[in-house]
């Protein structure tokens, strides 16, 4: 009886009480980075793919250790004696990594819909492979891609599953390479690295990845507008350029190529660390014999700005009624202990979202706010609730959050979570379970 | 004569490299140190660091870091200004479940160690 009248609840429960049964015995393998530098995946990671404070410095070195490249230098023969020792010699002299740095990600979905419009009302057939590879060539570049190799089903709430769709691209153009880019790390010994590809444009704190539960993105970064299939998060052809100040400040700004036209988009974005671990890893200075709350707080602000032009493409590939975009947005990341908090606005205009033959413009905004709590050892575990507001043309969409995280183990990632949101439409109740590993 | 060569050969296979001022048991996960010769503080440091840091990492990392003067994830120096450095990211580790105290000693271990391995 109480199984029919709340079926999700049910299903919310079940989920968290027999999810540390489910702990799959054949994952045991690690990806690339922790293959590459022979650590565990919480070096970098909470549970992954969200980063805690080394990874997110690991990403802002461009995928190379923080601090290693001056070892010999610093540290003199034992250091150096004990760098090379752990490099092989044709390694060290092609700049070559030592193993193909590639790593898997797989993921199976199940979602019920109490309202699903074909009656389906549990969907167990959404699944994903996914290819990673990332590294350096030394210290001098880094690289990271990643590559879509089998999908099935629409992941519930992703509004933007297809890059070619996301970012614009021209309809005989569906790449499945989802972010492919070199980073010149330092060019020519300036503090300025300049990255080349098709990646995310840094605007927002955290990259689409790096969060607990990643579908659906933050409403704050991933909305859309009308017809117009553009949102901040997506990856874009482009180059960038970033550069770390003072190790607690970072600029970054680019450009990315928009097919189907001759104009380019341009973006910028800073941001700057308050206490905590710095941009570059290194640890704050902590008195072991007092207490402060300084000791384990971490503030971090961002702000960012974008503006482009995108339009509906005509069977030649060439893009008609355009629509010029803009963006401005804030955002902070409060880090104390187990605890972290995220949140961020972004306002917007788009002049002729609709690519209608007459424009007509729209003002937009969106905010999204996250706390979650690490349980961490032994049962790493993350309860979190997430609220996030998105005004589109028909009217204003809130959506409520709560969800659990579980990883049986560092590579595992089990997350159970419901969705309620009150759109112009109508209200939907959607609760969501994922099974992810990494190897 | 074979039966010696033999047992020689065995003992020189297994035998584990110990520096000069620590006496090192074991290899590989089940590495540790022999805590007989230490200061009563030093053991009380040594109980935390065994218990603690196993948690997430083997002794071995810490043992290699101490021998060589190089943390052997990082490539970097291991050094007092380390052992500080390393105790603060614990600390700050969300699940390291440390506290101040237990860090504080943990260093105080580590750079005592830093100590008897250069003599």
């Amino acid at each position: 009886m109480f199984l029919k009248k709340h079926p999700v609840a049910v299903m919310f429960l079940l989920g968290f009480v027999l999810s540390p049964l489910l702990q799959p015995q054949g994952a045991l393998a690690i990806p690339a980075f922790s293959r590459q530098h022979k650590t565990e995946c919480s070096t970098c990671h909470t549970i992954y793919p969200e980063l805690n404070e080394f990874g997110d410095a690991f990403l802002k070195n461009s995928y190379v250790w923080p601090r290693k490249e001056n070892i010999a230098a610093a540290a003199g023969p034992a250091a150096e004696a004990g760098e090379k020792g752990s490099v092989s010699e044709w390694a060290r002299i092609s700049g070559l990594p030592e193993q193909i740095p590639v790593s898997f990600t797989a993921t199976a979905d199940l979602a019920y819909d109490d309202e699903a419009y074909d009656g389906n009302e549990f969907d167990l057939s959404t699944r994903s492979l996914r290819l990673h590879a990332g590294g350096a060539f030394r210290d001098k570049a880094g690289f990271f891609a990643t590559y879509n190799l089998y999908a099935q089903g629409q992941q519930r709430g992703q509004v933007s599953g297809s890059p070619s769709n996301s970012a614009n691209s021209p309809p005989n153009n569906a790449p499945d390479i989802n972010e492919l880019f070199l980073i010149w790390r330092h060019a020519l010994d300036t503090p300025i690295n300049l990255k080349v590809g098709r990646f995310e444009p840094k605007l927002s704190l955290w990259k689409r990845s790096n969060r607990v539960i990643t579908v659906p993105s933050y409403a704050s970064t991933t909305y859309l507008v009308g017809r117009s299939p553009f949102s901040i998060d997506a990856p874009q052809d482009g180059i960038e350029l970033s550069a770390l100040l003072g190790n607690r400040l970072l600029l970054a700004g680019g450009m990315v190529d928009r097919n189907g036209q001759d104009q380019t988009d341009g973006y910028g974005h800073v941001s700057y660390k308050i206490a905590g671990t710095d941009f570059k890893g290194e640890e704050p200075e902590v008195d072991l014999e007092n207490d402060s709350v300084w000791d384990y707080l971490t503030i971090t602000l961002g702000a960012f700005g974008y503006w482009g032009r995108n339009g509906q493409f005509d069977n030649f590939g060439i893009a008609q009624n355009l629509n010029d975009i803009r963006r401005a947005g804030a955002e902070m990341d409060i880090l104390y202990k187990r605890l972290h908090l995220k949140g961020g606005g972004t306002f917007g205009r788009d002049s002729n979202p609709m690519f209608a033959n007459t424009a007509v413009s729209h003002d937009s905004h969106a905010y999204a706010f996250e706390g979650e709590y690490y349980l961490g050892a032994p049962v790493n575990l993350i309860p979190l609730f997430r609220y996030e507001y998105q005004d589109g043309i028909g009217g204003g969409t809130r959506r409520y959050m709560p969800a659990l995280v579980y990883a049986p183990l560092q590579n595992t990632r089990l997350s159970l979570q419901y969705m309620h949101s009150d759109a112009p439409e109508g209200i939907s109740r959607i609760a969501f379970a994922s099974l992810a590993f990494s190897l | 004569m074979k039966k010696f060569l033999v047992t020689m050969l065995v003992v020189a296979a297994t035998a584990t490299s110990a520096h000069a001022g620590l006496k090192i048991i074991g290899k590989g996960d089940a590495m540790h140190l022999d805590a007989s010769a230490f200061p009563a503080a030093m053991k009380a440091n040594y109980e935390i660091v065994r218990v603690k840091c196993v948690k997430c990492h083997t002794l071995e990392r810490t043992i290699v870091a101490i021998k060589t003067g190089v943390a052997p994830i990082s490539g970097q120096p291991f050094d007092r200004s380390a052992t500080k450095a390393y105790g603060v990211k614990m600390l700050r580790k969300p699940d390291s479940n440390m506290s101040k105290p237990e860090v504080k000693a943990s260093v105080d271990l580590m750079n005592y160690l830093l100590a008897e391995s250069e003599q």
